[in-house]
């Protein structure tokens, strides 16, 4: 079967139908998954609510995204000038590539007010994704254009005008056009931890208790809707402004392993970035509080958070709530993260077998994976519940379509030459996936597994704070309701700290295995 | 100004010296010697080729006398000034094997690069750009984009880029490599042309021996690891060079004789 955009539109358009047609007969699958019509009735109906709420959340993204792209794009240039900054600040950049961003919500509440923490929290969200696309571009520059350019004495200002700037364009819209989602992502997180009145999120969060399915599915489609439109912005401007490519579309995010200009420094240079870069988190913290002069009692200091920990007089009890909270947490996040892998490995290896799948699943999974997964959380409410299944399942939906995209796309650079070997010996497309595109594909899955293992701690700790009670999100969200300062305090640093060393651990494991 | 003359000119100022110079690079923890106590003068208004087996440093040498590297031993002076000095000036030009066009930019806006970079106002040089691209052959595609040009015209442009400033050295580090040969040879008789319209020392790495021997005045052979220059032959052909030289049999025996000193080269 030919798949072109008009079988495709007219797919949807039957899929809709039908979903209609069976939501008017069945009364249970009305309340479950409730109808087009219905969703659609509630934006006309509470207009006045959602009005109000997508603004908010609207301004907070936006405002964020502003500010965050300011800074990545400084950072980027900063980075690509000296390699040995970009050193220092790793681990500030695996920090906030690798982070949960929803631990960070509670503690923004404690810092500062109003709109604010959603904002902080937006810029924090786009940060990376935007600053290692940029760096990227400015340092994939052509290194002939800049020899012709140093040829006629242009010194580094001359090399960033001429060429590096401008060719760094198509790799900047392509990291805003990733970026624009999660910053509606960030903002709705952001509300979560602050508990502010309005936005999305909080909408969502008030609208739970009812489980009204058209209700809570009108609130995850609106969300969805401006995350797209942010990304169809700057996928309109890329196109328009340099063409985009094929490459561009499918580039999958890039972790911090990706961007690291390699240097030629000796062993003694290497330690001494590395301790810098441990340090560097702990001191802008230490810094920032210093400077805003906040009360060390709402805002403990790293060693006033290690004391508490250890061998303060609650510590003893912080550290069994931890633990607790952690044993269930973090095996559900690895089991949704073993699971959508392996689904997305198996689905991706299919299509090699049945090239058609692949043009069907791929324009979908690469809309889906830019969908802020707050959005899935209605949909894992009404078809789970609030059990820990919904937890796996969360991760399991928001691990599975970016791993599948990067995974797809390490099937489709297996070299045809060595595909076409097996055929000239009358090798069948199975005996041509078993011998040369499993194993050539194969090292994706640690690439895949460092980009999407942060956002299955992610989706794990999402639906424990606004479904399942249990777990570190849960501790988190308890703990911010009873102004449990210390232990807000102690579960991000542990969530931030863990989330990083599991990316050092995939890190490794790849380095090891390739 | 014609080469009968410039030939047999009388040893003039030299416009390029490169003197016991030495350069190395590590890689994978080795030390490759890419360039071992090479000493080199060319005259002014000349055009000398250097040819010589992968990995002999040839491109290595052009880069230090376009201060794009620095030697890690001896001096290189164009000038006798820093290449960084000169270069300053605008009186340098180059060309690489890939043309390195800003993909984003018309031919124009290209050739009018090395202005820019050197802070020239390019509205007093718009009639030389435009007559530059007539002299590659391209009126007509001053508004096209590197994406909408074949390989040889975007060449060209390269070529033109290089001419923009009225450099008095031109260096050309296998600027037609990438050409077919019926194009290359149409190429070099344009570079000729070019060359011969403007008083310009030239410098060429090539890997074509028939393309050195067709544009030179004399050849440097290269020898590799260690980079070093192997010998010099002197190439007195009367100009301008015509296509039909390359058939010519004195021409072949020339060939044949540098064909043979690489020879040597490549078996050491």
């Amino acid at each position: 079967m030919k798949i072109n955009g008009h079988t495709q539109t007219a797919f949807w358009l039957l899929a809709l139908l039908l979903w209609e047609g069976v939501a008017r007969i069945s009364g249970a699958v009305r309340a479950t998954i409730a109808s087009p019509t219905l969703i659609l009735a509630q934006y006309w109906s509470n207009a006045d609510l959602f009005v109000p709420h997508v603004l908010a959340t609207l301004h907070c993204a936006g405002l964020g995204f502003a500010l965050g792209s300011l800074v990545a794009v400084a950072a980027a240039m900063l980075f690509c000038r000296f390699p040995v900054v970009e050193g220092a600040f790793r681990g500030i950049n695996v920090a906030l590539f690798a982070m949960p961003p929803i631990v960070v919500g509670p503690v923004l509440a404690i810092l500062c007010s109003d709109d604010l923490p959603q904002i902080i929290l937006a810029a924090l969200v786009v940060y990376f994704p935007i600053m290692a696309a940029m760096l990227v571009g400015l340092r994939d520059t052509d290194p002939r254009l800049l020899d012709v350019i140093r040829t006629y004495g242009g010194g580094w200002n001359a090399v960033l005008r001429f060429a590096r700037l401008r060719s760094a364009l198509p790799a900047l819209l392509a990291g805003l056009r990733a970026a624009a989602p999660l910053a509606v992502l960030g903002a709705m997180l952001g509300e979560f931890g602050s508990g502010v009145r309005w936005g999305l999120g909080s909408f969502l969060l008030g609208s739970l208790g009812d489980a009204d399915p058209a209700r809570l599915l009108s609130i995850g489609l609106a969300a969805t809707a401006i995350a797209a439109a942010g990304y169809g912005v700057f996928a309109w401007i890329g196109r328009r402004t340099v063409g985009t490519t094929m490459s561009v579309t499918l580039a999958p995010d890039r972790s911090p392993d990706q961007i690291t200009g390699e240097g030629p420094y000796s062993l003694a240079q290497r330690m001494a970035l590395l301790v810098g870069a441990v340090m560097l988190p702990f001191l802008l913290w230490w810094l920032l509080l210093r400077l805003s002069h906040i009360s060390p009692i709402v805002a403990p200091s790293p060693v006033d958070t290690l004391v508490y920990l250890v061998s303060g007089p609650e510590g003893a009890d912080a550290r069994q709530a931890l633990l607790v909270a952690l044993s269930h947490t973090l095996p559900l996040a690895a089991l949704g993260l073993f699971t959508g892998i392996a689904a997305a490995f198996l689905l991706a290896a299919l299509t090699v077998v049945c090239p058609q799948m692949a043009k069907a699943i791929l324009p979908l999974a690469l809309l889906l994976q830019s969908m802020p997964l707050i959005a899935l959380v209605p949909v894992v409410l009404l078809l789970v519940g609030r059990d820990t299944a919904a937890s796996v399942m969360m991760a399991v939906l928001v691990v599975f379509f970016p791993a599948y995209v990067l995974l797809s796309q390490g099937f489709a650079l297996v070299p045809r030459p060595a595909c076409e070997l097996i055929e000239v010996y009358g090798g069948t497309r199975a005996k041509q996936l078993k011998l040369v595109s499993v194993p050539y594909a194969a090292p994706y899955i640690f690439a895949a597994a460092k980009l999407v293992a942060p956002r299955a701690l992610l989706g794990v700790m999402v639906a424990e704070w606004l479904l399942t009670g249990k777990g570190l999100g849960n501790l988190l969200n308890v703990s911010r309701g009873s102004l449990d300062y210390d232990m807000v305090w102690a579960g991000t640093v542990t969530s931030i700290v863990i989330s990083i060393a599991v990316y050092e651990a995939i890190s490794w494991i790849e380095r090891v295995v390739g | 100004m014609a080469t009968e003359q410039l030939s047999a000119l009388p040893v003039k100022e030299v416009e390029l010296s490169v003197e016991s110079v030495s350069k190395r690079f590590h890689a994978r923890g080795k030390f490759i010697e890419a360039l071992s106590s090479v000493t080199l003068g060319v005259r002014s208004g000349s055009f000398v080729a250097i040819i010589g087996p992968s990995g002999c440093g040839k491109s290595t040498l052009l880069r230090l006398i376009a201060g794009l590297e620095e030697p890690d031993d001896g001096v290189v002076r164009v000038r006798n000034e820093r290449p960084q000095t000169f270069r300053a000036r605008g009186q340098l030009g180059i060309a690489f094997q890939d043309p390195a066009l800003l993909p984003w930019r018309s031919v124009r806006r290209n050739v009018a690069l090395p202005l820019e970079v050197l802070g020239m106002p390019v509205r007093d040089h718009r009639q030389r750009i435009e007559s530059l691209i007539e002299l590659v052959g391209l009126s007509g595609y001053a508004d096209a984009v590197p994406s909408q040009l074949s390989g040889g015209m975007r060449q060209r442009v390269a070529i033109a880029r290089a001419l923009v400033t009225n450099p008095s050295v031109l260096l050309l580090d296998e600027p037609f490599g990438a050409l077919d040969q019926i194009l290359r040879r149409s190429m070099n008789q344009e570079l000729q042309r070019i060359w011969m319209a403007s008083p310009t020392t030239a410098l060429m790495v090539t890997h074509s021996i028939d393309e050195a021997v067709f544009l030179a005045d004399q050849v440097i052979v290269m020898d590799a690891a260690p980079g070093r220059i192997r010998d010099t032959i002197t190439v007195s052909f009367p100009r301008p060079r015509s296509s039909a030289l390359f058939a010519a049999p004195e021409f072949h025996l020339v060939c044949d004789r540098l064909a043979a000193k690489l020879e040597v080269c490549g078996a050491s």
